[in-house]
């Protein structure tokens, strides 16, 4: 990537308040009252079982809640308000300024089209382009993901593609417009445990070098230790508690927060009881 | 793939004998004298014997199986010697009324028949799928309600009711369009055009119902497959999102059904043809059943059992080009 756009530590997203509700006024609300930001070149990691509403959190900061679901309160990426804003002028925003990587890659890639047509679209929705200079970009981000023969892979299909693969063509498909934030949302959840920690150093890798800021969700404590800066522990829809990661895991302030790491298998654990 | 287009076209060759036999079976062995019925109204004994004769019709069924069957690939007579009618390949039978072979008779009315078919399924493409899409888009709006409202009606109508309500508003009260005779496109394109125009509509009405039901539960569930969010998360602009992303997927069932759809037109739009006096297929077949000329109908049932076979042998070889997850090869 050839552009860092931010300096470390600039704040990208602040988020205030944001209460996501379903169905009528109130409603049923699956995120309340949370609060957080993020930094380029940091990761927020988030972390709470299904349904504590930390993927609903993330939606509605790309503007992709269901329709019967309605966001309050204060998303505000690059000191822009978010919240209100209509679907059409959220557009150019998403792909380009913030992209999304999702739990499940191969539900997520359109059988019908080729990863790269999928790629050059990400990138074409953007930016004007030649078909051939769109190719070129579209392999220059499949081989950043460290996709071998790219130039052949680009005309392969979605199933002819390993689970690990695949994740790696929807990175490239979230980086190729060079976004300022990526929010990854359990990527690493449907993938085996070798291949989650190449991903997860890729995803670190590809931070380090653009200085990207990242919110990465997912319900492993372990994953997040791995990749995360800073750590929000969410529980029905609320926060329990957040810091940042080194405080959260040496000591822990919510009983909620503690039982979770103590549910949490570690190789150090695996090792005592070896030796 | 050549064994599966192998395998697909053996096992098309033996739907195709089971149409042929099934065909002959219920015209010449179920049908109590198959020669006073291919022999019409005004029959004389003589005549009767005579095409008994002709058909071989004391032979054992294998023979007279054989001969039909035969007759297909390399033609046949009826009778010998000088007094002896030639059927040329590809024989479908002769029509005693008419003195003519079934085949001609068809391919003869053909062009009509196409036209009607290819104008109809243009328009109904058409609007059953964008009305399907708009529906899906926009599901339980007032749009989405009203279409499917009038595609119900589009389905539960029937066609010849249509035909004679759209003729007398059309024709006769508000005389947009003049009575419709059909002339030759070469001749005179508009008159032409407007021939057709109400056959056209009137057959579509139904197919455009069938599709904009079909199209909008289809897209209504890959609307809400991951990848359109995904695509959504990419910042799509929505019309490219829904036409690429969830129409295109929604579309490979709807081509499966239009193959057949489109194929069981050519043996005729029987109602429509007869309401508005065209010329076609299905014109024949129905001038057939009222004069009993067994042979035509036979050949009408038989010609459109076999397109329906090969539409169905197309649609299937064409399939992996619809869905790549189908294609050999890929995996």
């Amino acid at each position: 990537m050839s552009t860092v756009t931010h300096t470390d530590g600039e704040e990208l997203l602040r988020v205030e308040g944001l209460t996501v509700a379903f169905g009528d006024d109130p409603g049923i609300e699956v995120v309340k009252d949370l609060s957080f930001s993020i930094k380029a070149g940091r990761t927020l990691g988030v972390v709470g079982e299904s349904g504590s509403g930390k993927s609903m959190s993330s939606l509605a900061v790309m503007g992709l809640l269901p329709p019967e679901a309605r966001a309050s309160g204060s998303i505000r990426f690059d000191n822009e308000e978010l919240i209100g804003r209509s679907n059409r002028s959220l557009r150019p925003l998403r792909g380009e300024r913030m992209a999304m990587v999702f739990q499940d890659p191969l539900s997520s890639l359109n059988p019908y089209y080729t990863v790269g047509a999928q790629i050059v679209e990400a990138y074409r929705a953007h930016r004007r382009s030649r078909p051939a200079d769109a190719r070129r970009v579209a392999i220059e981000a499949m081989e950043r993901v460290s996709i071998r023969d790219a130039g052949r892979r680009f005309d392969h299909y979605p199933h002819q593609f390993s689970g690990g693969m695949r994740q790696r063509i929807m990175i490239a498909m979230a980086l190729v417009c060079e976004p300022d934030l990526i929010i990854a949302d359990e990527p690493t959840t449907a993938l085996d445990v070798t291949v989650q920690a190449e991903i997860l150093e890729l995803l670190r890798g590809l931070q380090r070098d653009t200085g990207i800021g990242m919110l990465f969700i997912t319900h492993d404590l372990a994953v997040v230790s791995e990749v995360a800066h800073d750590v929000l522990v969410m529980r029905g829809g609320r926060e329990v508690e957040s810091g940042a990661a080194e405080r959260i895991f040496s000591e822990p302030a919510d009983p909620y927060t503690r039982r979770l790491l103590d549910a949490t298998p570690r190789i150090d654990d695996v090792q005592e009881v070896a030796s | 793939m050549i064994s599966y287009t192998a395998r697909r076209l053996a096992s098309a060759a033996g739907v195709l004998f089971a149409v042929v036999l099934f065909t002959f079976v219920v015209f010449f062995v179920l049908t109590p004298d198959p020669a006073l019925s291919i022999c019409g109204q005004t029959c004389t004994p003589e005549r009767i014997l005579d095409i008994r004769t002709r058909l071989g019709l004391e032979d054992p069924f294998f023979v007279q199986f054989w001969t039909f069957l035969s007759g297909i690939f390399v033609g046949r007579s009826y009778g010998e010697g000088a007094t002896a009618i030639v059927c040329n390949a590809p024989c479908f039978g002769y029509s005693f009324q008419t003195r003519q072979p079934v085949l001609d008779m068809i391919t003869d009315r053909l062009p009509v028949t196409l036209t009607v078919a290819i104008g109809a399924a243009i328009l109904w493409l058409i609007v059953g799928i964008a009305a399907g899409v708009v529906s899906a888009v926009r599901a339980g709006s007032w749009w989405d309600r009203a279409s499917m409202g009038l595609a119900l009606g589009g389905i539960a109508l029937p066609n010849y009711f249509v035909a004679l309500i759209l003729q007398w508003v059309l024709v006769v009260k508000l005389e947009i369009l003049p009575f419709p005779i059909v002339v030759p496109f070469t001749e005179d394109p508009v008159r032409w055009f407007q021939a057709y125009l109400m056959p056209w509509i009137v057959l579509a009405l139904m197919y455009a119902a069938m599709y904009a039901r079909m199209t909008r539960a289809n897209v209504l569930e890959t609307l809400s497959e991951d990848y359109v969010r995904t695509a959504r998360a990419k910042g799509l602009p929505e019309g490219q999102l829904i036409v690429k992303h969830a129409l295109r997927p929604a579309l490979t069932p709807v081509a499966t059904l239009f193959g057949m759809d489109f194929a069981a037109l050519l043996g005729g739009a029987l109602i429509t043809e007869t309401v508005f006096g065209l010329n076609g297929v299905g014109k024949l077949a129905y001038d057939a059943i009222g004069t009993n000329d067994q042979p035509v109908i036979m050949g009408v049932a038989l010609l459109a059992g076999i397109a329906v076979v090969l539409m169905n042998i197309v649609v299937d070889l064409i399939y992996p080009l619809l869905d790549p997850r189908m294609r050999k090869g890929t995996h």
